[in-house]
């Protein structure tokens, strides 16, 4: 059961905005939606929310199809927005009641997310008194406090500070703890792969590649060996035909195009008695596949 | 229906709780009773001050010490005869010892009468009841002199009884007519300010970003819908607040005979006041729709204005149809047809019936006319604002959001 979209389309004025797009989510984690922008992440978020209507496909959730009435959601928009003139509490009751929570559960939980995020003292301001980070983490509540079972959030980090981002991110995993199916999108690489057991990647509204991150990782030949040493091995990089992509206080990232170079490189450093602090073959990062799917032009 | 009322709650306390429209109230609440009370203000000014000063100086005695008389005429005045000169009575209006006089002077048998005063404002203006009862004071002592009888003066002069009947009833109710109009003009500016609140209120919402979140909290036509019932309710409130004020104020301040003249308080039944609310709440519908609709157009606050010209066009073509054909001529043909056309007819058919204007058959074709354009309005302007709200690029026409909407039927 869980989230389906099927052969999913739609078009602005003639343009593909999004192409027969199809992916599920059948358990509770987090899947990653990465696109560059323009790539068809929102306008999938949206139709899938149901506020804007496909051309073609079907989305559905537990059998059902998705809009406000059959499906208990909270959405963050990448489009950061709250109310600047008007107090917290009224617009997160405000939202809290369209909703349909009742005034008392409302109030209860609105105390209970704002303790988490840690804006309890700002409850009674108005907006334009917080910081953006701050007014961030208010839009973010509005998505959470009626316990919504799916939870979508465009770009949930971006403008945030190295704190506030470690707090969302603990929130993200108490969502799944609590059994949550999260749909996420997100620029920062290194935080899809933190979190996504699952993504999809978009390019000009069509599919480039989609599936289980870890599979599809492991798809990838290595592509870097990471090499820690106590001095300059740069002739011994040069003798088996490596290239330096990058180095600092004799700390290597080689480029790989063959694992049996790095192994030789090892081999070579250990008769020469050079000592290894650290010697690791990667596999391509997420970065290293999105840009090489989405970043030639 | 449970979030058309959470909407409009929302947006009623939004709107109550800014500066604005307290300050806005509190002023033209003061203006109303400022208004209204400004006779009495005068009147009682007047009182304090006590009747003018007036001194008449017959140097030359040509009235032979009859105008004594006019001190027991009903004038308002505080009148002192003597025979001062020029220069001396030019003192005692320096000295504010007095604030005019009259110089009664006789050239070569020709009698000549000065007013003299410090300058012509409007307290000091030409007392024409004084010359008039000097006048007469004059004749009198003529007359007595050529030794003719009261009641030979009484039989000479002319006592005819005159009255005036016309051959037709008057088409219209005039005895309302000024206050309907000040009636009518009060709801058509409601309609107009409110209808403008609403497009203000969706332009907010976009700009701010917040309405992508509010759209998957409730659905657009919730969202449309609960503001512009809300707006409206607050709109209706401050419309029935300032009536009400200006009708205790009429009756603190004014005299009965005046409100009565101006006003047959027998013409508004229940009946009257439910159909001028069926035309306020219908034609505040029509317009708040179209500036739902313009204002989810806009992306930028700085558009609203040109956004929302066609629409302000419309409202004041409407208006200025509905309220002049009626104020120039009620029983024209085009007051008529402004009664009728939707457009117009929520500004001026309230009066047309209070005038006694309209017949049955005109109240519902205008009504069923109107009726019908809120809803075709309603219709696009939930559909063109669904679509058009979450565009954030450049600012949409009007003639894209409709060629869309068409593209979607």
């Amino acid at each position: 059961m869980g989230l389906i979209l099927k052969n999913v389309s739609k078009s602005f004025a003639g343009k593909k905005a999004v192409d027969n797009i199809s992916f599920s989510l059948n358990e509770p984690g987090v899947y990653g939606l990465l696109g560059t922008n323009g790539a068809g992440k929102t306008t999938t978020i949206r139709m899938l929310l149901g506020i804007l209507n496909k051309d073609a496909g079907e989305i559905t959730w537990n059998g059902k199809t998705v809009d406000r009435k059959n499906v208990n959601f909270g959405y963050l928009p990448e489009e950061r927005g709250v109310y600047q003139k008007t107090l917290i509490m009224d617009q997160l009751m405000y939202f809290a009641e369209l909703k349909g929570m009742t005034k008392r559960d409302a109030e209860k939980s609105i105390k209970e997310w704002a303790k988490k995020l840690k804006v309890e003292e700002y409850l009674n301001k108005t907006a334009e008194k917080l910081s953006k980070g701050n007014q961030q983490k208010i839009q973010l509540m509005t998505a959470l406090i009626h316990n919504p079972e799916l939870v979508v959030l465009d770009e949930p980090f971006s403008g945030l500070d190295p704190v506030n981002t470690d707090l969302i991110k603990n929130i993200i995993i108490e969502l799944v703890r609590n059994g949550k199916y999260v749909i996420m999108s997100a620029h920062q690489m290194a935080t899809i792969e933190e979190f996504c057991s699952n993504i999809l990647i978009l390019d000009k509204g069509i599919t480039v590649l989609q599936g289980n991150l870890k599979q599809i990782k492991d798809s990838y030949p290595a592509n870097r060996a990471k090499v820690e040493v106590n001095q300059n091995i740069d002739n011994f990089i040069k003798e088996c035909n490596l290239e330096i992509e990058n180095e600092v206080d004799n700390n290597y990232i080689l480029k790989l195009d063959n694992e049996e170079k790095a192994h030789n490189l090892l081999k070579i450093l250990m008769q020469n008695n050079v000592v290894v602090n650290r010697f690791e073959i990667m596999k391509p990062t997420l970065n290293d596949i999105f840009v090489e799917k989405v970043g030639e032009e | 229906m449970k979030n058309l009322f959470t909407v409009m709650k929302f947006t009623m306390r939004e709107m109550v709780r800014k500066k604005s429209f307290i300050i806005s109230t509190i002023i033209i609440l003061a203006l109303i009773v400022v208004g209204f009370s400004i006779p009495k203000i005068v009147s009682a000014i007047q009182e304090e001050k006590g009747n003018k000063k007036v001194l008449i100086s017959d140097e030359s005695n040509v009235f032979e010490g009859s105008l004594e008389s006019l001190k027991t005429m009903d004038l308002p005045y505080d009148i002192t005869i003597s025979k001062t000169s020029y220069d001396d009575i030019k003192k005692k209006i320096e000295n504010e010892e007095i604030k005019t006089a009259i110089i009664i002077e006789k050239e070569n048998e020709q009698i000549k009468m000065r007013y003299v005063v410090e300058n012509l404002r409007w307290e000091n203006e030409v007392p024409q009841d004084l010359f008039g009862a000097i006048n007469s004071i004059y004749s009198n002592l003529q007359i007595t002199k050529l030794g003719i009888t009261p009641e030979q003066l009484q039989a000479i002069t002319p006592n005819f009884e005159t009255s005036v009947e016309q051959t037709q009833e008057d088409e219209v109710e005039f005895q309302n007519v000024f206050v309907m109009m000040i009636v009518s003009f009060a709801l058509s500016m409601a309609i107009i300010l409110f209808t403008a609140q609403v497009s203000q209120s969706i332009t907010t919402e976009k700009t701010s970003k917040i309405m992508e979140t509010l759209v998957t909290s409730t659905s657009p036509r919730t969202i449309v819908l609960g503001k512009t019932i809300g707006i409206g309710l607050i709109g209706l409130f401050q419309v029935i607040l300032f009536i009400t004020t200006a009708i205790i104020c009429a009756n603190v301040f004014l005299d009965s005979e005046m409100i009565n003249t101006l006003l047959d308080v027998s013409k508004i039944t229940p009946g009257f006041i439910i159909i001028t609310l069926v035309y306020f709440i219908l034609g505040y519908f029509a317009y708040a729709l179209l500036y739902a609709l313009t204002g989810s157009l806009v992306t930028k606050p700085e558009d609203i204005q040109s956004a929302n010209t066609p629409v302000s066009m419309i409202a004041m073509i409407g208006f200025y149809l509905g309220y002049f054909s009626i104020s120039i001529d009620p029983t024209s043909s085009i007051a008529s047809f402004a009664g009728i056309f939707p457009i117009s007819s929520a500004f001026c058919m309230p009066s047309r019936i209070m005038m006694g204007l309209a017949s049955a058959q005109d109240i519902i074709i205008s009504i069923v006319l109107l009726i019908a354009m809120v809803a075709l309005i309603a219709k696009v302007a939930i559909s063109v604002y669904s679509n058009a709200i979450l565009n954030y690029g450049s600012k949409m026409s009007l003639k894209e959001a409709l060629k869309q909407y068409r593209e979607r039927k």
